[in-house]
């Protein structure tokens, strides 16, 4: 038997899923953008991340509208409750692609910086996103702990990135450190920022996965 | 919650107690019921019910149509004895007493657990006053000034007093469903339970009737203690504090209503509550 209930949620999820796929191709646009060295497809990964916040708004509207009309309860509440909180993760994903693109246009060309750490942290973040795509796709409670490792892994590396900036090698000419490589830090630098912040809402993905499944708040978090 | 010492000793009471029995009363459960099983005839109704009730707060029943919803609160206050071939078996303890030792008066039993039906049924020859008095007479009570006083009382605790009372002497069945749903829960404040059963009170009033009621529900549970029945599901998370889900007459799972709605434990409940079956 069929609800009328199940209807508007298989909507939902029919939505948010687009905007998975949506975010993910943002985020890899935009890293490789950064790794070519081109900021072209800035319009594009801007119209992306408008699409991913109205298709946010969407998700939230019906949300409210099934709420109101059918009265969900358990599984098919923490189900409608939890796309309202992915819908915003994804559309974050989207707008820190923006702001990724944004970085490159602002600083204008950096063949000569390493770009090691970035695109490091870039792979890192590309396998939690999809992890957790694949998470809400076969509602795995148990990928929410694998993100949070990942996470970890992220959130280190940036802070030694951060350590290296504020305490530049000793033999290192100060002059030349500010004139050939603060472009690079500081790109460098948002980017790993923006980066770290799409990892955090990977792990948010993984958190209302468990929460839909268990009824429980995660408790890593 | 708390319980004054003075609404413990009320003459309708008849276990005293001492001041470390008050302290510990308000953690004990006002209701336990253990190992109930209940027939009509060779039919069984409930299988091995177990459950505790806790004090001044509503519990809703709720369960598909047969499940024993009915039986069970039948049982509570003896009342399922009184239809030809039936009967129970088990323990009902209320506060200390077992409702069904033999020792016991089941209309003492009745007096401390009042019932209102789905269907108001007002005493169609008597007048709002009396029926609300009727009790009291009844059982015996005969001073006008405390009569009065008490149908007054009951009226305001059923939040009727104000729109009946220049018309006290007008027919019960006079009025509308809602107001007689509220006068059949003043006649029984009248005889001031403990408990109060409720078997689907508002499936017969109106939307906005049902709402007065529910407000009503939540006004006496500071006073009493209340299980209501009820189909509709959305009234039972509206109203009550614990939930019991029952199912071919076992109880499937009870808990906190929030629980029971957000993240039962069992599949059944989880199915019968979205809608699934039932």
């Amino acid at each position: 038997m069929t609800r009328l209930l199940d209807l508007g949620i298989e909507h939902i999820q029919n939505i948010v899923m687009d905007m998975a796929k949506l975010s993910e191709r943002s985020v890899f646009a935009s890293i490789e953008s950064y790794e070519k060295g081109t900021s072209l497809i800035k319009k594009q990964i801007f119209d992306w991340s408008e699409n991913l916040r109205l298709m946010q708004d969407e998700v939230s509207d019906l949300s409210m509208e099934l709420i109101a009309r059918y009265q969900p309860v358990a599984t098919d509440l923490r189900f409608i409750r939890s796309c309202m909180e992915i819908a915003y993760d994804f559309s974050r994903f989207g707008r820190y692609s923006y702001d990724i693109a944004d970085v490159l246009e602002t600083m204008g060309s950096i063949p000569d910086c390493d770009k090691s750490y970035v695109l490091k942290m870039s792979n890192t973040v590309r396998e939690m996103i999809n992890l957790s795509i694949n998470a809400l796709q076969s509602r795995d409670r148990n990928a929410a702990q694998k993100l949070y490792e990942m996470d970890d892994t992220v959130d280190a590396l940036y802070r030694r990135y951060v350590n290296e900036i504020i305490n530049p090698q000793e033999n290192q000419n100060k002059k030349e450190f500010l004139d050939k490589t603060l472009r690079c830090y500081i790109s460098a630098l948002l980017i790993l920022r923006y980066l770290e912040r799409i990892s955090d809402h990977a792990c948010y993905i993984g958190d209302s996965v468990y929460y839909v499944v268990t009824g429980n708040s995660n408790p890593r978090r | 919650m708390s319980i004054s010492k003075e609404e413990i000793g009320s003459s309708s009471r008849h276990i005293s107690y001492s001041d470390n029995d008050y302290s510990a009363m308000t953690e004990r459960y006002k209701l336990t019921i253990s190992d109930l099983f209940a027939w009509f005839g060779m039919k069984q109704a409930l299988k091995n019910i177990n459950l505790n009730i806790r004090s001044h707060i509503v519990t809703a029943i709720i369960g598909p149509s047969g499940c024993g919803k009915t039986t069970l609160i039948r049982c509570i206050n003896r009342m399922h004895e009184m239809t030809p071939n039936a009967k129970a078996k088990g323990s009902v303890i209320l506060d200390g007493l077992d409702i069904y030792d033999k020792a016991v008066d089941p209309v003492t039993i009745k007096r401390r657990i009042g019932m209102v039906f789905q269907k108001p049924n007002p005493f169609p020859t008597m007048s709002i006053y009396e029926n609300v008095a009727a009790g009291l007479k009844l059982n015996g009570i005969r001073d006008k000034k405390l009569i009065d006083e008490v149908v007054r009382e009951s009226l305001e605790g059923a939040a009727l007093w104000e729109e009946v009372k220049s018309e006290l002497t007008k027919p019960g069945i006079g009025l509308s469903g809602g107001q007689q749903q509220r006068l059949c829960i003043a006649r029984a404040l009248a005889m001031q339970p403990e408990i109060l059963l409720m078997d689907e009170p508002t499936s017969a009033l109106d939307p906005i009737a049902s709402s007065k009621i529910e407000e009503l529900v939540h006004t006496l549970k500071k006073d009493l203690t209340i299980i209501t029945v009820t189909h509709n599901m959305q009234q039972a998370a509206r109203v009550s504090d614990y939930t019991a889900f029952m199912y071919l007459g076992e109880l499937v799972e009870y808990g906190p209503t929030k629980q029971i709605f957000e993240n039962p434990q069992n599949e059944m409940t989880e199915r019968y509550i979205s809608g699934k079956f039932g």
